[in-house]
């Protein structure tokens, strides 16, 4: 781990503490090992957690740390799955704890106002009363942030018709690493000059600091159906998917979980699901009330094409909230089947499902673990989720996820579909991008922070960090 | 006014494409990137000592149907993509200006979108893969070819409405859809713009999705609202339903109509076919019937086409240049105090001098924007100040 040379330690502290106030900033080591982790498996202490109010905090923060070369890593609740929290070169951590609120729900416009804390699922329950929703819905939308869902351009199962992040954000207040306050975008679509607002998000916190974002709320729709499908083998399950597309067929999500995961969401929430199958799909249409039963019938006909054995059709908002609970509940079940997990991210073309999920559980056998499989089956975004027990087996564990990530960038895919980059896939940047191609957006980190204090050690690959990984450029 | 005498390039490949632009920078010479020209009366276009011209750059690089995905060069015509993205039973869902000529380059440097943005979303939407070649040459990729993808920054959004000044596009990638099983469109006659756009309200409020709300009207008085409905036959039928039902509200009756693609094509056009001066303002959605009735109240008020799903407002002021100034600087103004942006993206030549494609107002961030000028193109040889951005 590289740190810095800035200040650090007690004086650093000390310092904050004159600067923001005391009830401002953490500095105990007891405090401080509570920020050391996140969703992910990396950690790293911070040197300082400091909890601003306002964005007048943030700025005079930043420019502090900008004059004494301190970086500065905010997080939300700490959900991320990348590591994006850490602090992996020492620095402040940012905790937008205190700045949660709904500034303005701007009902005619179709458009919220939020400060970076604010729950994800607190914006939906808050305007649905409208007849709106915010449409990015990650699984752990009950606890992560919308600060965290721009710096990761998360997405979520419903994506797959509606979009991801950074298609439902048109306004940001961003305070850069020197302290400067830039107000981007706003309630309009699009606003003149670059998209900064589309570079910024899903940039992890290295571009700056994000204090204030305008959402666009989408009308609630009409009526959803909710379909499950079971399949023997999860190669039935996946082909499904393919053949729904190929059909003309785009439903509002799509997702896919395998028998190992079954069990574990079947221990733990008891959604209902067939413990016997292969592969079950989990599927919605929505919209108008007219039409979905119709497309309902031709997305179950296309499953009973392919070999279903079980088709359920959610009859009330209650079945339909248990089946979703069991997908939605999926990563935190896997504690019934061992004590800890790394979940990977990687991105196929849909087409190559069947093929990669083969690969997936070679890689299981051939390291010798337990790999369960829930995912976003329509946008081919895979998340295999490698159990373990002790950290000693950790570096296989990492290093099975690494040849995984391998054959989703071979198959024409991408490491990382939702969850980021962060420190955790940085080293393997260059599987998917030619040296060039890096130094593009290096570019762009430099025309935002010349400092480098924006979360540091991130994205790009670090020579101190990624000596081991020499990959062959892919370009 | 595309730089006569200038000399011109037509690389066939990007490798070329980037040995053409690295050896301009090698000599500072100044670059128009041209495909198919049916836009250069967007932007603040100068005189430059050579024009790239794109269009060699041509073809379908890859379509998977069952990935909903295809990569083309970015030289490529948009007919020519919908044609073959239609014979594999698919569209790419952008209804761009001038589609019949426009090149898939210029269509994203120019984020030149249409009416379909209500349901679709804009280019940035759909574009999720890009190879461009920076203004010293150098080659950069960012995206892919699958539909989700938060590996690196997302330059595609940059290079979306860059006017070629950030970089050559040579390369797109972009989410396509299944082609509609029905579509069909209806529109209505409103006595006032504020009528129309609360009919358009009601239905952009309901999850009925159109593919197209828009309003057309001029000084006669008459206002217009069309809607084009894409998707199964029942919802299609249910949204002119939707749609009947609030102009009825409205005090109006609304009739089935099936040239709305037509009519909506003509439309999407009016900055580029018009000899009078066109302001464009991107506006938060309320903001639309107040902006439209301080524009027809305006002396020289021709024309006024909205997207009233997104709040792209475009409005065509003709008359005596003094006339057509005072009502150009009333709307820029009016944008800006609702929230909104505007921009003048046709002018009369006599005007050209006198009035700034962005008119006086600074975008926000513009430092920064300045900025990534500099470092993707260090020479500054690239469009030089076509932009808002530089």
């Amino acid at each position: 781990m590289t740190v810095r040379a800035g200040l650090r330690g007690a004086p650093l502290i000390s310092a904050l503490t004159e600067l923001l106030g005391k009830d401002k900033v953490l500095g105990t080591r007891e405090d401080l090992l509570i920020y050391e982790y996140d969703g992910a498996v990396d950690t790293a202490t911070p040197d300082a957690v400091v909890l601003p109010n306002d964005t007048a905090d943030v700025a005079k923060l930043s420019r502090f740390c900008h004059q004494n070369d301190v970086p500065i890593v905010p997080r939300g609740a700490g959900t991320g799955l990348s590591g994006g929290a850490i602090p992996v070169e020492g620095g402040v951590v940012v905790s937008f704890a205190r700045m949660t609120r709904i500034l303005e729900i701007d009902v005619p416009n179709m458009r919220a106002v939020v400060q970076p804390g604010l729950v994800n699922l607190h914006l939906s329950t808050a305007v649905a009363p409208h007849g709106l929703h915010f449409v990015p819905d990650p699984s752990s939308q009950k606890a992560c942030t919308l600060g965290g869902n721009v710096a990761e351009n998360s997405g979520g199962p419903h994506t797959l018709a509606y979009g991801v992040t950074t298609n439902h954000v048109t306004g940001l207040e961003i305070v850069l690493s020197d302290g400067t306050v830039v107000r981007l975008g706003g309630k309009a679509v699009e606003y003149e000059g670059y998209d900064l607002i589309g570079a910024f998000v899903g940039s992890e916190g290295t571009l700056g600091i994000v204090t204030e974002i305008t959402v666009r709320l989408t009308p609630l729709p009409e009526d959803k159906r909710t379909i499950l499908a079971a399949f023997p083998t999860i190669d039935g399950a996946s082909e499904t998917v393919s053949a729904i597309i190929g059909a003309g067929i785009v439903p509002s999500a799509i997702e896919l979980m395998d028998q190992l995961a079954t069990e574990a969401v079947e221990a733990a929430v008891g959604a209902g699901y067939p413990l016997d199958a292969g592969g079950i799909l989990l599927m919605e249409v929505d919209g108008l009330r007219d039409g979905l039963d119709d497309a309902a019938e031709r997305i179950e006909a296309i499953c009973r094409d392919n070999g279903a054995t079980t088709l359920r059709r959610a009859a009330t908002t209650l079945e339909r909230d248990r089946l979703w609970a069991g997908r939605k509940g999926a990563f935190a079940a896997m504690g019934r089947l061992a004590p800890a997990y790394y979940v990977q991210d990687g991105v196929i073309p849909r087409t190559r499902l069947p093929e990669v999920l083969r690969t997936v559980r070679e890689v299981a056998q051939r390291h010798g673990v337990r790999i369960a499989n829930v995912f976003h089956a329509g946008d081919g975004n895979l998340h295999p989720l490698i159990l373990f027990a002790k950290e000693s087996e950790l570096e296989g564990v990492k290093q099975a996820g690494l040849e995984i990530l391998e054959a989703c960038v071979a198959a024409g895919g991408s490491i990382t579909g939702e969850h980021g980059v962060g420190m955790e896939k940085n080293c393997f940047m260059p599987l998917q991008f030619s040296a060039d191609d890096l130094a593009t957006m290096g570019r762009v980190k430099t025309a935002f922070d010349p400092a480098g204090l924006a979360n540091p050690g991130k994205i790009f690959p670090t020579p101190s960090r990624c000596r081991e990984f020499q990959f062959a450029a892919r370009r | 006014m595309n730089a006569t005498g200038a000399q011109r390039m037509r690389p066939a490949d990007t490798a070329a494409c980037a040995r053409a632009v690295a050896e301009s920078a090698a000599d500072s010479r100044s670059l128009r990137i041209r495909g198919a020209g049916t836009k250069d009366y967007l932007g603040e276009v100068l005189p430059t000592d050579t024009v790239l011209d794109t269009t060699a750059l041509a073809g379908v690089v890859a379509h998977v149907p069952g990935d909903l995905t295809v990569t083309v060069a970015a030289g490529t015509r948009f007919a020519e993509l919908r044609a073959a993205l239609a014979n594999a039973g698919q569209f790419l869902p952008l209804d761009p200006p001038h589609a019949e000529a426009a090149t898939i380059g210029g269509i994203v440097a120019a984020n030149s979108t249409g009416f379909w943005r209500a349901r679709y979303g804009g280019v940035r939407d759909q574009l999720i893969g890009t190879t461009a070649v920076l203004g010293d040459g150098t080659v950069a990729h960012s995206g892919g070819r699958v539909v989700k993808n938060v590996a690196g920054y997302d330059l595609n959004k940059l290079f979306v409405g860059s006017l070629g000044t950030l970089g050559v596009v040579v390369e797109c990638t972009f989410k396509v859809l299944p082609r509609p099983a029905a579509s069909a469109g209806a529109h209505a006659r409103f006595a006032r713009s504020a009528e129309a756009f609360a009919a358009a309200d009601a239905v952009a409020r309901t999850s009925a999705r159109p593919a197209a709300l828009a309003i057309s009207g001029g000084p006669e008085g008459t206002w217009e609202l069309l809607i084009q409905a894409n998707g199964d036959a029942a919802p299609v039928a249910r949204t002119l339903d939707l749609l009947a039902k609030s102009a009825r509200a409205q005090g109006a009756s609304a009739q089935p109509h099936n040239g709305v693609p037509g009519v909506l094509a003509t439309l999407n056009e009016v900055s580029g076919r018009s000899d009078g001066l066109v302001i464009r303002a991107a506006l938060p959605l309320a903001a639309q019937p107040a902006f439209a009735t301080a524009a027809a109240r305006l002396e020289g008020f021709a024309q006024l086409v909205a997207d009233a799903a997104s709040g792209i407002v475009r409005v065509v002021l003709r008359g005596d240049d003094a006339v057509v100034l005072d009502g150009a600087d009333a709307l820029l103004a009016a944008a800006h105090v609702c929230g909104g942006s505007a921009r003048v993206e046709g002018r009369p030549d006599s005007l050209r001098a006198r009035l700034r494609a962005w008119g006086d107002a600074k975008p926000a961030g513009l430092f920064l924007m300045r900025r990534l000028k500099e470092a993707f193109d260090p020479r500054g040889i690239l469009e030089p100040g076509r932009s808002a951005a530089g």
